[in-house]
């Protein structure tokens, strides 16, 4: 059962990364938005597998909840029509073509001589406390250091957004 | 699960917290006490501020000895990561320095601001053994610098090139992480040493084998080697001219110096070899590959430029390709604090010597405008001590003695020869570097050629230089110089710090 429902979301995952960012449909921004909220959710998937609750729960509803929501509003706010109409590029297929078809061949190769070990023990198992004390204690820096990483995305909005002062 | 002592990691993490703290005060004093002082104030008191900031958290690496490694390698404190992190921090005081006479942007405490939790960045990158931390302070660094980059509003290019770096860094950002996670998959740690440990004896597995080119690809981008360096070009003519300086100077050394760590610590046991006719995988042929093709393609092109910034920028790849050179010589255990002691002299030579020469580019582009090479001639006399500080910055570069450039070349290479000592099988790499060392004397000769035998035209009037041009720009045209003369004065404090960090 959580076999087939990891490979369940991990199908789900890999086919809407691909269609977010190259779908033969459609050309429509909002469309590749949406399927990076299924991709998101299918993340989600795998996290509970995993046994990370938390993340999961959080996935949903910081990425696909939160996040999401702001960037369709900036897509719709953009009203990206130009996209849409830009036709594909001979030279951008082939390249990116080619670059999927390496490292697909590099990782099938790599993974058809490694031995699957054994599925592990979870290592934090879902409570949120073990991943706060995680947080706190082993990578209180790390976390701290994201803090200081919010603190200069914050900075650069503001400086973007700022208009120039003639 | 063990306790943390909140107050020992605060001690220890002293110089980066008051990096920030100085971050955060540029910030509050720019915006509440500065904001309808005229530019010209607002830009010293940015400065000064910044310039305190990393005075005083120098000061605290240089009286506060500390040598310690907590929550399992997250950070590692140690005099030779005291060392470079010294390097980022005087680095990054000469770029504030420089940036004095900005005419880019308004927006004063934001730019020193992203400019010190950027070096905040390069310090905790230096000072970690930790997967996790290493790409979570990568990123902080990068996400600040993709913003200077763009910083200049009214300019286009500038936009392009900070959109130019984001996409080629977000992409970089992508194969670290990959790579990265797939060693904490393998190993599950997160700790170098740990990692190496639990891998060793099992050789180069396809698993490790595809971390290991992830990884290097990463690195190869945020290091500007070939085939991962179409961003720089770009980046270093768009981007505010003491931006560039810091991108090519403190990040570089941050950059190189927790590459050397990764491959050092974290693949120890899968070196291979990059011999002639005797390779073996690993990632010394990766390395050694790359370092050719660095070479080669960055002192070509360098020939073809026009424009200085572009010109360093190529430079810059041929350093780089240079740099992996070095990064081979980190291969062999025997000779490896000499070898570790070569890098990091002549990453700080470089940085010292790139920073400088931006900055008298920053002078001559707030003179003329731009950057061309027609706008050096006859700046020997419009400025004779401007001048002969850049004669002093590229010749440097070239690898001329007695300047500190030739002696950091020259370190490396020998560290490089000895370091497959059996039957000199990395003599090739160090033949060719010398060889295209010679090629880029042509360039650098170029732009020296206009600034003292070309004839000037007529009318062009002296260049009026500020207090903060001559203290940055002559003081770091000194510093080439000793270091240079008395290589000792930097070599011999880094081995000492190697052999008590004992690597």
């Amino acid at each position: 059962m959580e076999t087939l429902c990891f490979y369940l979301f991990a199908a789900l995952a890999v086919v809407c990364g691909f269609l977010v960012v190259a779908n033969p449909f459609s050309r429509n921004p909002v469309a590749s938005a949406m399927f990076l909220v299924l991709t998101i959710a299918a993340l989600a998937g795998l996290f509970v597998l995993l046994h990370a609750f938390f993340l999961a729960a959080v996935q949903i509803l910081v990425y696909a909840g939160a996040v999401m929501v702001l960037f369709l509003f900036v897509i719709m706010l953009l009203d990206l029509k130009e996209e849409e109409r830009r036709s594909w590029r001979k030279f951008g297929l082939v390249g990116g073509g080619v670059a999927v078809a390496l490292i697909a061949l590099l990782m099938y190769a790599a993974l058809r001589q490694s031995p699957l070990g054994a599925a592990g023990e979870p290592r934090v198992e879902g409570s949120t406390a073990a991943l706060g004390e995680l947080l706190f204690r082993q990578y209180l820096l790390p976390f701290e250091l994201v803090g200081v990483l919010l603190l200069v995305g914050m900075v650069g909005v503001i400086w973007l957004s700022k208009r120039a002062v003639p | 699960m063990s306790t943390v002592d909140y107050l020992e990691l605060l001690k220890l993490a002293a110089p980066e917290t008051i990096v920030v703290a100085a971050a955060v005060a540029v910030l509050f004093v720019d915006l509440v006490i500065m904001r309808d002082e005229p530019m010209r104030h607002r830009l010293l008191i940015g400065g000064a501020v910044t310039g305190l900031g990393c005075l005083v958290a120098l000061l605290w690496l240089a009286k506060v000895p500390v040598h310690a490694a907590v929550l399992g390698g997250v950070l590692v404190v140690d005099p030779l990561t005291q060392w470079v992190k010294g390097i980022v921090l005087v680095l990054t005081l000469c770029t504030a320095a420089l940036s004095l006479h900005a005419k880019f942007t308004e927006h004063v405490g934001e730019y020193f601001t992203l400019v010190l939790l950027a070096t905040c960045g390069m310090m905790f990158l230096v000072s970690s053994d930790d997967l996790l931390t290493i790409f979570v302070s990568l990123e902080l660094t990068s996400l600040c610098l993709y913003i200077l980059t763009a910083f200049s509003k009214r300019d286009r290019s500038s936009a392009e090139a900070g959109l130019k770096y984001f996409l080629f860094g977000g992409m970089a950002a992508a194969f670290t992480l990959y790579g990265l996670s797939l060693v904490y998959g393998l190993a599950g740690t997160t700790n170098l040493r740990a990692a190496a440990a639990a891998l060793a004896g099992q050789g180069l597995t396809p698993l490790l084998a595809v971390a290991l080119i992830m990884v290097v690809i990463g690195f190869g981008f945020k290091v500007a080697a070939v085939p991962f360096h179409l961003w720089a070009p770009d980046a270093y003519q768009g981007a505010p001219t003491p931006a560039a300086a810091l991108i090519a100077s403190g990040s570089k050394v941050a950059s190189f110096f927790v590459l050397a760590k990764v491959l050092m610590l974290g693949f120890a046991g899968v070196e291979g070899s990059g011999a002639w006719r005797q390779f073996s995988a690993g990632w010394a042929p990766l390395l050694a590959t790359l370092a050719v093709v660095s070479m080669l393609l960055g002192n070509l092109a360098a020939l073809a430029q026009r424009r200085v910034k572009r010109l360093l920028a190529y430079s810059a790849i041929a350093h780089a390709g240079y740099l992996l050179l070095g990064l081979l010589a980190l291969a062999n255990s025997d000779g490896r604090p000499e070898a570790l002691a070569a890098l990091v002299y002549y990453l700080a030579t470089y940085g010292l010597t790139t920073v400088g020469a931006f900055g008298v580019l920053g002078v001559l582009e707030r003179v003329n405008g731009s950057d061309r090479l027609e706008d050096f001639i006859g700046l020997s006399r419009r400025a004779p001590g401007l001048a002969l500080c850049l004669v002093v910055f590229l010749l440097s570069l070239a690898g001329i003695p007695p300047l500190a450039g030739f002696f950091g070349k020259f370190y490396v290479f020998t560290a490089v020869v000895g370091a497959e000592p059996a039957r000199l099988g990395l003599l090739w790499l160090v033949a060719l570097a010398i060889a295209l060392s010679a090629v880029s004397l042509y360039y650098y000769l170029q732009v020296l050629k206009r600034a003292y035998v070309v004839a000037p035209v007529a009318g062009a009037d002296r260049i009026v230089l500020t207090w903060e041009d001559r203290l940055a720009v002559g003081g770091l045209a000194l510093a080439v110089v000793l270091l240079g003369v008395f290589p000792s004065l930097l070599l011999s404090p880094l081995g000492a710090a190697i052999q008590v960090a004992g690597y």
